[in-house]
């Protein structure tokens, strides 16, 4: 790796640790998102409030603090789920390949048809709101993609001269899949979580902002933009804020992405 | 070739079959529809359910359902919307023209705007053209689009004093109009597409440029004009055209929320109000259009590709 991609994934790094730890524990951070203040609503940014305040006076620093445990861990959920539906249905599928692997992939094809946002909205809209139907809907959208990556790893490990060792010496065929084939699989899944992630973030974001994400009053990101598209002229920070946390978690992950595509 | 081309006509059938199929079903497999809807206040009087069911034909199992609507498919009848009583082929229709004229037009610019910007940066890598190019790339591609297209608003209202018309005018009916309401919708998803066909022409570019042929014309003393437009843009010509379909499906898929926000009567807002009238076939149909278009251009771009270079044919 040259300088400059070590200081991106420095900074990847480093503000993926960051947004974790905002995600984890918001209270080190900001004060309650929702302590409502009419008094005070749509101040701009001042000193007492950072992001401005929202139409009933809360805080919107302390909502997009607080958001980042909701939409990144709706996200980190649905990206993991998929991968492991994914992932699993993927190397089972590579590696024997026949009949199985024909349906399933036909089946991957016929999901990844769809641009993923309007699968998004139709699976979302179906399932109705709520942050477990958020996971099921990106679970649905990613799950394919993973499924297309662990079966070209798993094909291609399968052809690779140590199966065929651990073969000769009699293994089973799940065994050489469990304990060879699928700890080389791992890697490839597990890059992929990360460059998936920022694609998968943009689409949380999307269906929360329109109107198919997590109900309020609780924070997330998708979710405020929407609410404060009714305030665009009067309160741009309403918009401004949320947007740029959603900029900066995708930055990190892309960053992060990039950084370990490069050292594999 | 001709083998292969039927072999990919085929595969793409079967998947928009399945594909249709899993979202007929989908669907169809939550409690509620357009019946409940429609009833509203006089819900749960038995027999006037059963009568709008029994319209709707819904009362028939799912399979039963699913091969009519496919059979009218085939026969060119997409049906009649619930809602509207109109035919979904002229909704959709309609619909899909505002936005593929969005698509069109953002193809256009980000492919303006991006390739000369990443062959630059392939160029000049590590220098500072190429630090720019990164750093404009990476930020477009992690803003949300319709969050960009918020600050585009809010920055033409404050700054300009400018905002777009709150009714959206089509092209047959007044371009200049028309082009005021697709101006900022166009400019969010283009900045978008622009930062990825930015990155990738910037990966082809420095690709070409490490081999040995560039080398050779730089060493031979080719002047730089022939050297970067001879040997370089013809070779990074080929994937940058056929890059191109990739980033208009991007587009059609993006455009959906844009639409929304900008309140823009294209495919994307006809989806979203077909589901939240449960309006089925218009959502059957408008999904329809959504996935052919997909497999269209991919199967497009694939030829395209064998066309231009030999060795892809019988691949």
């Amino acid at each position: 790796m040259n300088r400059r991609a070590r200081i991106e994934y420095g900074l990847g790094l480093g503000l993926a640790g960051l947004l974790l730890l905002v995600a984890i524990a918001p209270g080190l951070f900001a004060g309650a998102p929702d302590s409502v203040d009419i008094a005070r609503r749509l101040a701009p940014p001042s000193a007492a409030n950072w992001f401005g305040t929202d139409e009933t006076g809360r805080d919107v620093y302390a909502r997009v603090v607080h958001g980042a445990g909701t939409t990144l861990g709706i996200v980190g959920a649905a990206v993991l789920l998929a991968a492991l539906i994914g992932g699993v249905a993927g190397a089972v599928a590579g590696f024997f390949g026949r009949l199985g692997d024909m349906a399933l992939s036909r089946g991957a094809d016929a999901l990844l048809a769809f641009p993923p946002i309007i699968l998004g909205v139709v699976v979302a809209a179906t399932l109705g709101p709520g942050a477990v139907n958020l996971v099921l809907a990106l679970g649905i959208i990613y799950a394919p993609v993973f499924f297309r990556v662990a079966r070209a790893a798993a094909l291609g490990e399968g052809a690779r001269a140590y199966v065929e060792a651990a073969r000769a010496l009699g293994h089973g065929e799940w065994a050489v899949l469990l304990r060879h084939v699928g700890p080389n699989v791992l890697p490839t899944v597990l890059l992929q979580c990360v460059i998936l992630f920022p694609l998968a973030l943009q689409i949380q974001a999307a269906l929360g902002f329109l109107g198919l994400g997590v109900p309020p009053p609780t924070p997330d990101w998708g979710a405020s933009l929407q609410e404060s598209r009714n305030y665009m002229t009067a309160a741009p920070w309403l918009a401004i804020f949320p947007g740029l946390a959603l900029l900066v978690a995708a930055l990190a992950a892309m960053l992060l992405g990039r950084g370990l595509q490069a050292r594999a | 070739m001709l083998g292969a081309l039927a072999g990919r006509l085929g595969a793409a059938a079967a998947t928009a079959v399945l594909s249709t199929a899993a979202v007929f079903l989908l669907i169809r497999a939550v409690p509620g529809d357009v019946v409940g809807e429609m009833l509203g206040q006089s819900a749960g009087d038995q027999a006037a359910e059963a009568a709008l069911r029994a319209f709707f034909g819904l009362d028939r199992p799912l399979w039963q359902q699913y091969l009519g609507w496919a059979g009218d498919v085939l026969r060119g009848d997409l049906g009649d919307s619930w809602r509207q009583g109109l035919p979904v082929a002229g909704i959709v229709g309609e619909a899909f023209l505002v936005t593929l004229q969005i698509g069109l037009v953002t193809l256009a610019v980000a492919l303006l705007v991006g390739v000369p910007l990443g062959v630059v940066a392939g160029v000049r890598q590590g220098r500072w053209p190429d630090l720019v190019v990164e750093a404009f790339s990476l930020l477009a591609l992690s803003a949300p689009v319709f969050w960009t297209g918020m600050v585009l608003l809010i920055a033409a209202g404050a700054w300009l004093g400018w905002s777009p018309p709150l009714i959206y005018a089509g092209p047959g009916e007044n371009l200049s109009d028309n082009l005021e309401s697709i101006a900022l919708p166009v400019l969010a998803l283009a900045l978008l597409q622009a930062a990825a066909y930015a990155q990738f022409a910037r990966q082809q570019t420095a690709m070409v440029m490490r081999q040995d042929f560039i080398r050779a014309a730089i060493a031979r003393g080719l002047p730089a004009r022939l050297v970067y437009g001879r040997h370089l843009l013809r070779n990074v010509a080929i994937p940058l055209v056929t890059f191109a379909g990739v980033i208009l499906v991007q587009i059609l898929g993006g455009v959906v929320v844009v639409e929304t926000l900008f309140a823009i009567p294209g495919l994307g807002r006809t989806l979203l109000a077909a589901i939240q009238a449960r309006d089925y076939p218009v959502l059957q149909g408008a999904l329809l259009v959504a996935v052919l278009i997909a497999l269209l251009v991919n199967l497009l771009v694939d030829l395209l590709y064998a066309a231009i270079d030999p060795r892809v044919r019988g691949a």
